[in-house]
């Protein structure tokens, strides 16, 4: 069942410098399933996501042939649908975490918010939820990262804290951008199953913005690969390791490896008619 | 004698009537021109340390030398010409409002150092960025281009030392090695001396001599790199890191 479709996406800016063409002509659909984008830096990865919510800032342009969630008409919602849809049936996870939480509020405050305002629940039974959603993302103290404010938490830390934030409303569809990008291979397996269990038991839609093509081709059903605004290559997670495109086969080739060689790391050869 | 000893460090951060013991008791010491890791958990005081060396955290004891010269309380000018940090929260090290111009060139100007111009535009170019980025702001950039914006303001005063903190974190695969290749030939060519975090173990083994790893504050075990690549580590915290590495789970 397909809970998102988008059709030739395409997110430009206009500068003083002239335009720039951040995604052009992505198109994807997404089921209750992990769908995992890949690609270089730049490459429109967060652009695509940020889109799917409409939160491209001006000068800013979004225009697509379709983006549908749930049956919902995306592109033609208006600015008040889409304030009822984000954060509560679409959630993003933020690639700069410590950056998109309020840096004058305490995590506590902001984790407890939205059920005190909008789900009217009451302040015991809000701290409670809070608490327990920051120990299943492997929070050591939980109580006293309730009573910090952003910079006083790591940097992993923070990532956790978003994502925790994210999963309270329990949301249809999550895109997640780099969630996991800071944190330790223990504490980020921890956190890949709570993501895991949420597609599988309750069939929660997950878009999975990552660089980390090992991770992606382990955790993911589906991945997109980008290169330069467009999806290059889409294939099944599984196969993630043969990938035939030049550009993908070229990204795996250029990872360290534990023992490996200390020669320069090989580099991606940008000339080929792929690139363009 | 070693570049950068710190001996016994500890870190209390003070937290809504809670005590924060972030760092508990670390030693460690890094030779001229090696480089040395910091792998652990997360919230087990990596970046702290590093803060604590330029003089951003509180330190509840132990101390922190330099070439044999203990560290006070105020980085003076020199400091920061000698010793550079890259921040694992690049908005840290890069203002929001300035362009990258003006971000690039400002260490320039306070420490009086000319040819402006050139500079940035090498410093763009060695990151992998075009010269025409050099005049947008923050916020036109994707995460990974604001990271190595970083990193390249790091480079901007040719410093001796240089401590990263999950350098190529938000990096993609391709830019990942070719930042650290540049990282790399750096301090072959100026003979620098890195202290780096990563929880990326084969990052740290393609990059450092040793590495120390951490757990809740302390350092559970220092590793040299043919320990590492050879599994012979003897905590069980270590191990398990070696065993989930990512690299290591596709092979099995
Ligand atoms: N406000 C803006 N004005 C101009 N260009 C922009 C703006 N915001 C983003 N861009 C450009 O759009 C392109 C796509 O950015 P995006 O953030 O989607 O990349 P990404 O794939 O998420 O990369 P990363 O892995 O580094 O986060 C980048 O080249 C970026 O420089
Ligand atoms: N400014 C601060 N005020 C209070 N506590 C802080 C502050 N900065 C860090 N801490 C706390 O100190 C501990 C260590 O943090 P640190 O940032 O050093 O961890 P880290 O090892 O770098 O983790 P990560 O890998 O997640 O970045 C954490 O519990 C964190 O919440
Ligand atoms: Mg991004
Ligand atoms: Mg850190």
């Amino acid at each position: 069942m397909t809970l998102l479709s988008v059709k030739d996406l395409k997110v430009t800016f206009n500068t003083e410098a002239g335009v720039v063409e951040a995604v052009r002509g992505v198109s994807f659909s997404l089921g209750r399933e992990r769908l995992g984008i890949v690609g270089e830096s730049g490459s429109g990865k967060t652009m695509t996501g940020r889109s799917v919510l409409r939160l491209i800032r001006p000068p800013g342009h979004i225009e697509a042939s379709e983006m549908l969630f749930d049956g919902i008409d995306l592109m033609a919602a208006s600015e008040r649908e889409m304030r009822a849809l984000r954060g509560q049936r679409i959630a993003m996870v933020m690639q700069d975490p410590k950056y998109s939480l309020n840096p004058v509020m305490k995590i506590g405050a902001q984790l407890t918010e939205g059920l005190r305002l909008r789900d009217k629940v009451d302040k015991a039974t809000a701290l409670a939820k809070a608490i327990e959603a920051l120990e299943a993302v492997q929070i050591r103290d939980p109580e006293r990262v309730m009573e910090s404010y952003p910079h006083e938490l790591s940097g992993g830390m923070g990532q956790r804290v978003m994502i925790a934030m994210m999963l309270i409303p329990n949301p249809d569809l999550l895109i997640a951008d780099e969630p996991t990008s800071a944190l330790d291979v223990t504490v980020q397996a921890e956190v890949l199953s709570i993501l895991d269990a949420l597609v599988r038991n309750r069939g929660m839609g997950l878009i999975f913005i990552s660089h980390d093509l090992r991770l992606v081709a382990r955790f993911c059903d589906r991945v997109l690969v980008m290169y330069k605004g467009r999806v290059v290559e889409e294939l099944a997670a599984k196969n993630l390791m043969q990938a035939q495109h030049p550009y993908t086969q070229g990204l795996l080739n250029c990872l360290p490896r534990i023992g490996g060689s200390r020669a320069p790391l090989p580099g991606l050869d940008r000339t080929a008619a792929w690139a363009e | 004698m070693s570049l950068i000893e710190i001996e016994n460090l500890s870190v209390t951060y003070h937290v809504g009537g809670h005590d924060v013991r972030a760092v508990e008791g670390v030693s460690l010491s890094v030779a001229a021109r090696e480089s040395y890791g910091l792998v652990g958990e997360s919230g087990s005081g990596k970046s702290t340390i590093l803060r604590a060396i330029c003089g951003l955290a509180p330190v509840s004891g132990g101390t922190i030398r330099i070439g044999g010269e203990p560290v006070g309380a105020h980085r003076s000018k020199a400091f920061a010409a000698r010793v550079q940090m890259v921040f694992q929260d690049p908005y840290a090290s890069i203002h929001p409002r300035h362009t990258l111009d003006r971000t690039l060139s400002e260490p320039l100007a306070i420490h009086r150092l000319g040819d402006t111009d050139a500079r940035v535009v090498r410093a763009l170019t060695d990151v992998g960025l075009p010269p025409a980025f050099r005049f947008r702001y923050p916020h036109q950039l994707s995460g990974g281009q604001r990271q190595r914006v970083a990193i390249a303001r790091a480079l901007m005063l040719e410093p001796e030392i240089l401590l990263l903190d999950e350098p190529t974190s938000a990096l993609d695969a391709s830019v990942q090695a070719e930042t650290l290749n540049l990282l790399n030939r750096l301090r072959e060519e100026r003979g620098l001396t890195f202290l780096m975090v990563s929880h990326d173990l084969a990052v740290i083994d393609h990059m450092c001599d040793r590495v120390l790893v951490m757990q809740h504050g302390h350092a559970a075990e220092e590793l040299t790199r043919e320990a590492l690549a050879g599994a012979q580590m003897q905590t069980d915290y270590a191990r398990t890191l070696f065993n989930a590495s990512a690299d290591r789970m596709l092979e099995a």
